[in-house]
């Protein structure tokens, strides 16, 4: 009994009939989930700021990501480079007051402060009063603005807080 | 120890009693010097477990380091599962050919205001940067080390902070109601 084989073989002309992978784009390597790493953060020169923070923080929503996205604009149209432009988390606070006739608290309202953050990156000296000046003639009613330079910390600060690790530091040491 | 005692009693003063060996010192009566077998057991014991322990505690370190850090997610770009919901429908009436006439003239109108608030802002900006670029030069011309200290970054520029415009600013002679503020946001730990 002959055996059916199902082998191409090099010799004959169906050799290789059922390839299709070479048609097909190439997909490139596979990417690993990017882990969060922090950027470096460039110090300056003598005539050039390094990395700023321009924080937008207010109770108003649309008017902050409005602000924000203005700002951002704004950057890329004077030639600023914009390094990044995120959201720092919300905060939501409870107004308690007390009644004039009693002496329980009573709910006044829920706040929720949201702030967003256009970190960019050499600015000239001579440029910065400028555009402080256009964002500040340009702030909506409520937005509280601040611009300060970048640091570790302001990074640290968006990272989710472990403590099971802080713990067994503390106890390592 | 009864015994000891005893002998102890019609020993001159002189001779120190060496009988009880368990006595380190003649200074130290009260301490005595640890009994052979256990504690060495407990010794060993001990510093294995706690090199294990320790280990241990190294090895969890190690995993939680490896983990990367997560930035902690922002509640306004995750829409509530309320407004996920499909079945709602809102229905506009249908406009009048006035009503649109209307609205596409407002907007035209609206689009010319921002075009005149746009390029206004850009006069603005050019005419800010001439006028320094030319007080620059000036200045240079008057003297080069007044003008080296000008081109150099501002150190108290930065932190710069605003209070935006309010509509509603707080009036003088106000005494609000007492209360509190309570931060209530959700701690996210990893």
């Amino acid at each position: 009994a002959v055996l059916s084989c199902h082998r191409s073989y090099r010799s004959r002309p169906t050799h290789g009939i059922g390839r299709y992978k070479y048609l097909l784009p190439k997909e490139g390597p596979k990417r690993k989930k990017e882990r969060v790493q922090m950027k470096e953060i460039s110090p300056g020169t003598e005539f050039e700021f390094g990395d700023v923070n321009i924080q937008m923080t207010s109770y108003d929503l649309c008017l902050v990501e409005h602000f924000a996205q203005y700002v951002h604009r704004l950057c890329n149209r004077l030639g600023i480079r914009v390094i990044e432009s995120y959201a720092m988390p919300t905060k939501t606070n409870e107004v308690l007051f007390l009644e004039e006739r009693g002496s329980k608290m009573q709910l006044d309202a829920v706040l929720t402060t949201h702030q967003r953050v256009v970190q960019i990156r050499g600015l000239s000296s001579t440029f910065a009063p400028i555009l402080l000046e256009m964002i500040q003639s340009s702030q909506p009613e409520g937005v509280h603005l601040l611009m300060k330079q970048h640091t570790e910390a302001d990074f640290k600060r968006r990272l989710k807080s472990r403590p099971e690790l802080e713990e067994l530091l503390a106890q390592m040491s | 120890l009864c015994s000891f005692s005893s002998c102890s009693s019609w020993l001159p003063q002189r001779v120190p009693l060496r009988g009880n060996h368990w006595q380190s010192s003649l200074l130290t009566p009260r301490t005595a010097l640890p009994v052979r077998a256990q504690p060495k057991k407990k010794k060993k014991v001990d510093v294995k477990r706690e090199q294990a322990q320790k280990d241990r505690m190294k090895k969890k370190l190690k995993k939680l380091e490896r983990a990367a850090p997560e930035l902690i997610p922002i509640e306004d770009f995750i829409t509530p599962l309320k407004y996920s919901d499909g079945s709602r429908v809102r229905s506009l009436p249908p406009l009048s050919p006035e009503e649109t006439e209307r609205r596409v003239l407002l907007l035209k109108k609206w689009c010319l205001f921002k075009q005149r608030q746009d390029e206004a802002e850009k006069k603005a900006i050019q005419t800010l940067v001439e006028s320094q670029q030319e007080a620059l030069k000036e200045l240079r011309l008057e003297s080069e080390e007044l003008y080296q200290a000008a081109i150099r970054r501002d150190e108290g520029l930065f932190p710069f902070e605003r209070e935006g415009p309010t509509y509603t600013p707080p009036l003088p002679g106000y005494d609000p109601p007492e209360g509190k503020c309570v931060d209530i946001t959700k701690v996210y730990t990893q």
